[in-house]
C-alpha cells in the first residue's frame, strides 16, 4: 500500500464523478437552426411574362429554454427570414387552354422578424402556459396570443386544450402604383382539444381536433386578380401514433391529419418517421410525407377578367387541387450536452398524385429543397 | 414522526435491472426522446410553416398561434 | 448489472415519489445500457471490441470512471484492475479443474491496467482480447448516482439496493435509521450483523455469495490479476462511507488482498467496517452491533 490516506485519495476521485459534481440545472436548452428553402424554377414554357426564378428563404432560428425555479420555465423564440424570387401574379388560358403564368419580373427581396415569448406552470397534475408572439415583415405585422393548458388524467392520459388569438395588418408594398389594397385587417381565433393515450410499455397515441376561424381580408393582394371570402372556417383533425420497436431500436412515428375549411378544401396528410438509433451518439431518422388536397369552391384554372370584382375567385395554386410528396432523412449526432443535427428534404408536387385534382396541372405547383443545419447545447 | 407514516402514499419495489417488468419501469421506453410526440421542436416549426404557406391547410393538434404574411 | 434490485421511497407527494421513482428507473437502465459488458450497443462493449484495433471515442462520464478506475489501481498496488475480467476464462462456475499455467498466462497476457492508454475523449485497449469491466465501479456509482436523484426530485425518506450496495436517500418515513443485515458468510439466510443507518452508504463484499469448487475446494470468485489465481481474502467485508463508490472500492481491494493486509488496509481506511475472518471471527469497528 502507498502511504496515502486511501479514503481522502478515493472519496477525491469520486468528488469528480459527475454526480457529485456540483447540482447542474441540466434543463437549459439553448440552440440554433438555420435552414436553407429553394423551389425550383418554373419551366420557361409556362411563364408568359415575368421572371421563372422562384422563393428563395434563409432561415435562422433561435431558442432558448430556461426553467425558474421547479415549477415555472420560459421559452424564447426569435427567428429571421431572408426571402428572394418572384411571385405569381396571375394565371391565364395559353393557346392550348393549358394555364400559364404571369410572375412578378423583378426579384421581391422581403425579411421577415419574429419573437415568441412563452411561460408555462407545472403543477401536480397539470400545466398553464401562456404565449406572445410578433411576426414583423415590411407588407404584413401580427400580434399573437396564446393559452393553453393540460392535464394529467389517469396516469395513462392527457388532457389538452388551447386557444389562440392573433391580429394582423397587411400593407402590400406599392400598392398606388398596382392599384393594390392599401390598408387590410386579418383576425385569427382558435381553439384546440387533444387526447393523448399511453397504450402499453412502447405505444402511445394522440388525436387532436382543432377549429380556426378567420375574419378580414384574405385575399392575396399581391395577384391580379383575386377575390376570396372575409370568413373561413378550418377544421383539422389529427392523430399521432408512436411505437418502439425494441427488435430494430428504433421508434416508428405515424401522423395522419385530416382537413376542412370553408373555401371548400378537405385534405389528408400522412408522415411516417424512423428513428434509428445507431449508436449512443448516432441517430437517423428517414422520412416521408403525403399530402393530397382539393380545390377552392372560387378556384378557376385561369384568371376571369370579365367576373366583377366582388365575385368569388382565385388562380392560386394553393387552392388548387393537387397531391405532394416529401421524403427526407435526418441525422442527429450527440456528444455530452451537444447536439447537432443535420435534415435534407426534397418536396415535390403534381396534381397526378391528389386524390381530388384540378382538371389542369397549376403550372405554379411547387418543387422545393428544405435543408437545415442545427445546433443544440444543454447545460 | 408518527403521522408521517398515515402520509405515506407510495412505497415502491422492484426488481430493476433482472428479468421482471413492472409498470413504472414500462414508461422508461416511452420517456425516451424518439418516443416523444415531437423530437424536434425547431424542425417542427420549420415544416409547418412551409406547409402552412406553400398548402391550403393547417392545423390539427394545435391552435394556429401567430400570422405571417407568407399565405 | 444483472442482480436484484430495491428502491424504498417514502413522501407526502404521491405524484412526486413517483416522477423521483420514475426518473430513477430510468437512469438504472440507463447505466446498465451504458456499461454492461452483455450488452451489444454499450460503451463497454464498443471499448472492448476496439481492443488491439482503434481508439474508441469517450464522454465525459465514461472519462470520470476511467479516472476513478486509475485512482483504484494506485491504490491497491495493481489489485483493483478493472481489465482483470478476462481471467474469467480461466476461472467461472463451469470450472471443473485447475487451470494450467499456460491456460492463466494466456489470460493475464491480456490484463493489466497499466497498459490503457486514455484521455478526456478517447481510450485505447493495447492488446486484442483485452476487456474492460466497470462492474466493480458503476453498480456503486449508479447507487449514489439514484440517491442524488431522488434526492433533488424531493424524497426524504428512503434507501436505493443496488444489490447489496445500498445508499441512503434518508431515513425512515418515521425518522428513524434503517436496519440492515449483514448476511452471514456460510450460513445460508443468516445474518451475522446488524447494522443502523440513516445517511451515506454501505456496501459488502465478500467471496462467499459466488465460489467456484475444484475437487472439493472452494476458491473466491474474486481473481488476483498479478498471481492469475484466485484471492486467499477475508471472507467478507463491510464498510460505511459516504459515498457508495468510496465504501465499494475499500470492500473490494481489502478483498482482493490476503486476509492480514486486507486487515491492514480495513484499518488504514479509517471508516467504520466490519470484516469476518476465514475463522468466522468478526472484526472492526462495526463488529459490536448485534
Amino acid at each position: 500500500m502507498k502511504k496515502i490516506d486511501p479514503l481522502l485519495a478515493l472519496t477525491t476521485a469520486a468528488l469528480s464523478l459527475p454526480v457529485f459534481a456540483g447540482n447542474p440545472p441540466t434543463e437549459k436548452e439553448i440552440s440554433l437552426r438555420a435552414s436553407s428553402y429553394k423551389e425550383d424554377d418554373i419551366s420557361k414554357t409556362s411563364v408568359l411574362s415575368g421572371s421563372p426564378e422562384r422563393y428563395k428563404i434563409d432561415k435562422t432560428h433561435f431558442r432558448l429554454l430556461t426553467p425558474i425555479g421547479s415549477n415555472w420555465s420560459t421559452e424564447i423564440n426569435t427567428s429571421q427570414e431572408v426571402m428572394s424570387g418572384a411571385s405569381p401574379w396571375g394565371t391565364f388560358s395559353g393557346s392550348d387552354e393549358q394555364p400559364s403564368l404571369i410572375m412578378s419580373g423583378a426579384t421581391i427581396k422581403d425579411k421577415r422578424t419574429e419573437v415568441g415569448v412563452s411561460i408555462t406552470n407545472y403543477q401536480d397534475n397539470a400545466s398553464y402556459g401562456v404565449t406572445l408572439g410578433t411576426s414583423h415583415e415590411d407588407d404584413y405585422k401580427s400580434r399573437s396570443i396564446g393559452l393553453s393548458a393540460g392535464w394529467d388524467l389517469n396516469n395513462m392520459s392527457t388532457l389538452g386544450i388551447g386557444f389562440s388569438f392573433s391580429d394582423d395588418d397587411i400593407e402590400p408594398t406599392d400598392a398606388k402604383k398596382f392599384g393594390r389594397i392599401q390598408q387590410a385587417k386579418k383576425q385569427t381565433r382558435s381553439f384546440s382539444v387533444s387526447w393523448t393515450q399511453i397504450i402499453n410499455a412502447n405505444s402511445l397515441l394522440f388525436s387532436g381536433l382543432t377549429y380556426t376561424n378567420k375574419e378580414g381580408f384574405l385575399s392575396d393582394p399581391y395577384k391580379l386578380r383575386d377575390t376570396r371570402p372575409d370568413k373561413k372556417s378550418e377544421w383539422a383533425a389529427s392523430l399521432k401514433y408512436r411505437i418502439f420497436i425494441d427488435s430494430k431500436n428504433a421508434a416508428l412515428h405515424l401522423n395522419y391529419r385530416l382537413y376542412n375549411d370553408g373555401f371548400g378544401i378537405n385534405s389528408h396528410t400522412v408522415n411516417a418517421e424512423w428513428h434509428q438509433n445507431i449508436s449512443l451518439r448516432w441517430k437517423i431518422s428517414p422520412r416521408i410525407r403525403y399530402y393530397s388536397q382539393s380545390q377552392a369552391d372560387f378556384y378557376l384554372d385561369a384568371d376571369d377578367f370579365s367576373l366583377p370584382k366582388t365575385v368569388n375567385q382565385s388562380s392560386d395554386h394553393r387552392l388548387s387541387g393537387y397531391g405532394a410528396i416529401t421524403a427526407g432523412i435526418q441525422a442527429n449526432y450527440e456528444l455530452s450536452g451537444w447536439k447537432i443535427k443535420v435534415g435534407f428534404d426534397r418536396y415535390i408536387s403534381d396534381n397526378h398524385y391528389g386524390h381530388d385534382s384540378s382538371r389542369y396541372s397549376h403550372p405554379a405547383l411547387l418543387d422545393f429543397n428544405l435543408t437545415s443545419l442545427g445546433i443544440e447545447y444543454k447545460f | 414522526m408518527n403521522y408521517l407514516k398515515q402520509l405515506i402514499l407510495s412505497c415502491a419495489t422492484v426488481v430493476v435491472m433482472g428479468c421482471e417488468t413492472v409498470a413504472p419501469w414500462d414508461r422508461e421506453v416511452l420517456a425516451r426522446p424518439e418516443m416523444q410526440l415531437s423530437t424536434d421542436p425547431m424542425g417542427d416549426a420549420l415544416f409547418e410553416q412551409v406547409y402552412l404557406s406553400k398548402e391550403a391547410s393547417a392545423g390539427g393538434y394545435k391552435t394556429a398561434g401567430g400570422g405571417c404574411g407568407c399565405n | 448489472m444483472g442482480c436484484p434490485c430495491e428502491l424504498r421511497f417514502y413522501g407526502k407527494k404521491e405524484k412526486e415519489i413517483e416522477n423521483a421513482f420514475r426518473q430513477c428507473v430510468a437512469r438504472a437502465k440507463e447505466f446498465e445500457h451504458k456499461y454492461s459488458r452483455y450488452l451489444d450497443d454499450s460503451v463497454t462493449t464498443s471499448i472492448n471490441r476496439s481492443a488491439g484495433k482503434s481508439r474508441t471515442t469517450i464522454d465525459q462520464e465514461t472519462f470520470a470512471l476511467l479516472d476513478y478506475a486509475q485512482v483504484c489501481f494506485e491504490l491497491s498496488n495493481g489489485f483493483f484492475d478493472i481489465t482483470s475480467g478476462t481471467l474469467r476464462q480461466c476461472w467461472n462456475s463451469q470450472t471443473t479443474e485447475l487451470p494450467s499455467q499456460i491456460q492463466i498466462e494466456n489470460c493475464r497476457s491480456r490484463i493489466g491496467w497499466e497498459k490503457v492508454t486514455y484521455s478526456e475523449t478517447e481510450i485505447f485497449l493495447p492488446v486484442k482480447g483485452m476487456e474492460l469491466d466497470f462492474g466493480g465501479i458503476v453498480k456503486e456509482y449508479a447507487a449514489d448516482a439514484l440517491v442524488a436523484s431522488a434526492q433533488k426530485n424531493g424524497v426524504e425518506f428512503g434507501l436505493i439496493n443496488l444489490g447489496g450496495d445500498i445508499a441512503m436517500v434518508g431515513p425512515q418515513a418515521d425518522g428513524s435509521p434503517w436496519n440492515i443485515g449483514i448476511v452471514h458468510p456460510t450460513i445460508k439466510g443468516a445474518t451475522i450483523a446488524k447494522i443502523e443507518l440513516s445517511s451515506g452508504a454501505l456496501t459488502t463484499s465478500g467471496g462467499y455469495e459466488r465460489f467456484i469448487e475444484i475437487d472439493g475446494q472452494r476458491y473466491s470468485h474474486l481473481l488476483n490479476p498479478k498471481t492469475g489465481f484466485p484471492t486467499d481474502s477475508m471472507l467478507s467485508a463491510t464498510v460505511i462511507a459516504d459515498q457508495a463508490v468510496v465504501a465499494g472500492s475499500i470492500t473490494s481491494i481489502a478483498l482482493l488482498n490476503n486476509e492480514k493486509e486486507g486487515l491492514r488496509w480495513l484499518e488504514d481506511s479509517k471508516l467504520p467496517y466490519l470484516a469476518i475472518t476465514k475463522n468466522l471471527d468478526c472484526l472492526g469497528t462495526l463488529a459490536r452491533t448485534d
